[in-house]
């Protein structure tokens, strides 16, 4: 028992090495020499910048603009969160393999499904908006559904595995009662699950705030696109006014979705059950007024998504994709592989890099920004700068998260020259700020007795951390640390398109080209990376468990 | 209290599917009389300040309405490929494409034609602008600079920058200062290097010299360093469904249309530069495809 508990110990002691070895290593893809880095006017233009930021724009027509697009923002998340819930609570279903009773099925069952959930969600939502455009053109069903598949595919899986976990006992109890596996599903299974995906899906609801923020790369109205137009003419005071309604946006869906998840978790809570109605209530009226909004207000036909023209359109796109009546096809011809091999391994250092530069930001913050940690809780000292840095901590992690990487890259690539380092910056400006939430989270949550006493014996603030603290919650900030890797993987393409490396810029310049066979290729290299990502990343959690 | 609560959530699933199903009897109510009055849709590539583009834009489609009887409405795009698409998907019925764009669409709307264009598109030029004391005064100097084009679709501020670039024995790909910026409209090119995040930069004379007279730009913090030689650039592009959507003879009265223009339509003159419009055809961009093809951004 001893010896597996100090092999295990050791495991994580060898895995932080081994991750810090490929962060160096991914370091020396740069060279590291500030003129090399940095625009010659780089430094005016972060001032600039800065400047923008204590002076937004907010006259009346900036506000009145930033409220329209906020509202144009919300209603297309909402939208295609609503789809998604419908495609993930069927193919959630399928891929769990509760309604299948002979094993051959089921297995057949959960890898295909599975598999399709796998595709949907590993391939980024702005990628899956940029192929629809392109093959159903520019209608608000083709941001609705690249918001509602990868968000789909995620919400899928995990409700696959919610019901997968279900306890076995009043299963049985419903089968050997006779019910059929329809009644085990709508009388057993979907009663012990509903809480948590609900909970799960508001969870997520945050994330497609950002997302639906961002579909205006695609040509979307939001506030994505008011941020765009600001940036295109320079006017950083009116990008950071738009970015702040972001931000108030993001900060209200939090809050709702907190309420709703404690009122549905709560079970004894009387008081929570009421305003669990209320909220559950509002979702569904905040559903039905998006959609009557996008349909009235955007023009979205959904019969115009089978006309024959754009089933002439998807044909075209889809069959130059395959490389159909083309001569000389992009991914059948080595020097094109060879060079986005050279591609791959650049995103694949852009990743490392980024998820190394979040790590290093949210270990030099974290400490402050634990709620237990600012009140004294922890280690019994209370002073009075500890809950004024807990708050500028924690803003500093909101505005952070709440600004998307794409915005961050736009931003950044004025500043340092185009290449990895400003894809890599712009992904850790942006996830260093859930990591920092969520590692500050596990320390809220950590018994607080030990550190209790090692602080009571002398121990100074450095050395509780070290030897108090740090060993208790490592493996868990382990394992968020990978699990922001697989996201960063994911969304290093999207970077790319603003000019920070990676096979995202090659991505952006086939599309403009019309080169459908070279889109194909990277496609197919973006999804061997993730696919490793994710195979890399699941395996090494289960050894630090 | 589950119970209640599994039954919101299908009525949810229920709302959703009730409000598709709206949608789709509006559809069928608006195709019943979609043909009869079809509407003539303009667009226009976004190498500008977007605001300008659509002011002048409208002014165009209602000058159009005017003059051809047709209902003509700008459609606003946000990128130059989307505009392609666009055309291609015979949704956009003209529009005002840069010469490489417009052989882009030609390319995938084979009966497509150049039609009009403004006299000095006939002989368009890009011009190379950095700041003052950059000690950059040729292309050769572009070596190890930090360089930005405008669209990577665009002609006159990607394409034959580029061209004259590699002409001068410079490869953006590798010989500045990393890899070349694409900042995705002329305005923002000018105003990043004055600005100083980039040190040189390549746009369309037209725009620039725009951007001077008005005053948009701050000449002592940015020059012109290189004029390009003369190329095909800008034009009106018809797609090929037109005749048969609006009717025989469309294309000629459109054609006419644009070719009246003249400076009194102010909003039309101040958008585009120019007092007049003049016929072009699709020949005058055998030029312009065949840097495409080398320089392989087209296949």
């Amino acid at each position: 028992m001893k010896l597996v508990s100090s092999l295990r110990l050791h495991n994580r002691f060898f895995l932080s090495l081994l991750l810090a070895a490929v962060f160096i290593w991914s370091l020396s893809s740069i060279e590291w020499n500030s003129k090399d880095l940095l625009h010659s006017g780089g430094g005016p233009t972060l001032l600039q910048i800065a400047e923008g930021l204590f002076q937004p724009d907010l006259s009346a027509d900036v506000l009145a603009k930033g409220f329209e697009s906020a509202w144009i923002t919300l209603a297309y998340a909402i939208a295609g969160m609503s789809l998604a819930i419908i495609y993930a609570f069927i193919v959630g279903i399928l891929a769990s393999g509760v309604i299948t009773s002979a094993k051959a099925a089921r297995i057949t069952n959960k890898v295909i499904f599975r598999g399709i959930l796998g595709f949907t969600r590993s391939i980024h939502e702005l990628i899956w908006a940029w192929l629809f455009v392109a093959a159903v053109g520019l209608s608000p069903f083709s941001a609705i559904f690249a918001l509602a598949i990868p968000y789909g595919g995620i919400l899928g899986r995990i409700f696959a595995d919610m019901l997968a976990d279900v306890p076995k006992e009043p299963i049985h109890a419903l089968k050997s009662a006779g019910a059929s596996k329809l009644q085990t599903l709508i009388y057993g299974y979907l009663p012990l699950v509903w809480a948590d995906f609900i909970s799960y899906t508001m969870y997520r609801f945050e994330c497609a705030i950002r997302s639906s923020a961002i579909m205006s790369f695609v040509g979307l109205g939001g506030l994505g696109y008011e941020i765009q137009l600001a940036l295109q003419d320079l006017r950083y005071d009116r990008v950071w006014a738009f970015v702040l309604f972001l931000v108030g946006l993001v900060i209200l869906v939090d809050f709702w979705s907190n309420v709703v998840r404690k009122s549905l978790t709560d079970h004894q809570a009387k008081s929570g059950l009421r305003s669990g109605w209320i909220s559950v209530g509002f979702a569904i009226l905040m559903i039905f007024v998006s959609w009557i909004f996008i349909v009235l207000n955007e023009n979205a036909h959904i019969f115009e998504l089978v006309s024959d023209q754009n089933i002439g359109a998807s044909k075209r796109f889809f069959g130059g994709m395959f490389g159909f009546n083309n001569e000389n096809p992009a991914f059948l011809d080595p020097s094109n592989w060879s060079n986005a091999f050279k591609l791959t391994l650049e995103t694949l250092e852009m990743s490392i890099m980024a998820i190394g530069f979040s790590t290093i930001a949210a270990f030099l913050t974290v400490i402050p920004a634990a709620r237990n940690m600012a009140n004294g809780q922890l280690t019994g000292n209370k002073k009075w700068y500890h809950s004024l840095m807990f708050w500028i901590v924690r803003v500093i992690y909101i505005f952070s998260r709440s600004v998307p990487e794409l915005v961050w890259a736009m931003m950044i690539i004025f500043i340092f020259k185009p290449g990895l380092l400003p894809g890599a910056i712009a992904l850790a400006l942006h996830n260093f700020g859930i990591l920092g939430k969520l590692w500050a989270e596990v320390i809220e949550d950590m018994d607080p007795r030990p550190i209790r006493n090692l602080a009571a014996a002398g121990a100074s603030k450095l050395e509780t951390f070290f030897y108090g603290i740090l060993p208790i919650v490592m493996p868990r900030f382990l394992t968020y640390i990978l699990y922001r890797w697989e996201v960063i993987m994911r969304t290093t393409i999207v970077v790319g398109f603003v000019g920070a490396g990676g096979l995202g810029m090659d991505f952006k310049l086939a599309m403009s080209y019309f080169d459908y066979t070279q889109i194909t290729l990277l496609l197919i290299c973006y999804m061997i990376l993730v696919i490793i990502a994710d195979f890399a990343s699941e395996s090494t959690r289960k050894a630090v468990k | 209290m589950k119970k209640w609560l599994s039954i919101l959530v299908l009525s949810i699933l229920a709302f959703s599917l009730a409000a598709c199903g709206q949608q789709e009897d509006k559809s069928k109510e608006e195709s019943k009389d979609a043909k009869t009055d079809e509407v003539f849709k303009i667009g226009a590539i976004p190498d500008q300040n977007a605001a300008d583009l659509e002011k002048g834009m409208t002014a165009v489609a209602d000058y159009l309405s005017e003059k051809t009887g047709l209902k003509v409405e700008f459609v606003p795009s946000v990128d130059y490929a989307a505009l392609v698409t666009g055309f291609q998907r015979g949704e956009i019925h003209m529009a005002w494409f840069g010469g490489l764009t417009s052989v882009q669409a030609r390319n995938l709307v084979p009966d497509a034609e150049s039609i009009v264009q403004r006299p000095r598109d006939a002989e368009f030029h890009s011009v190379f602008i950095t700041q003052p004391n950059s000690g950059i005064s040729k292309l050769e100097d572009l070596k190890g600079v930090p360089f930005t084009f405008g669209s990577e679709s665009s002609t006159s501020g990607h394409l034959m920058p580029r061209y004259f670039m590699t002409e001068a024995g410079i490869n953006p790909d590798e010989d500045l200062d990393g890899k070349p910026n694409y900042s995705g409209s002329h305005d923002a090119t000018y105003k990043l290097v004055e600005s100083g995040a980039f040190k040189a930069g390549a746009l369309n004379e037209a725009v620039w010299e725009a951007a001077v007279n008005e005053g948009k730009v701050d000449t002592s913090k940015v020059k012109v360093f290189y004029t390009t030689p003369a190329y095909f650039d800008y034009n009106w592009t018809i797609n090929s469904n037109v005749e048969e959507v609006f009717g025989k003879g469309t294309k000629q009265k459109v054609k006419e249309a644009l070719l009246s223009i003249t400076g009194d339509q102010k909003d039309i003159a101040d958008l585009f530069q120019t007092d007049s419009f003049v016929e072009t055809n699709n020949d005058n961009y055998k030029m312009i495809e065949k840097v495409a093809k080398d320089l392989k951004i087209i296949k």
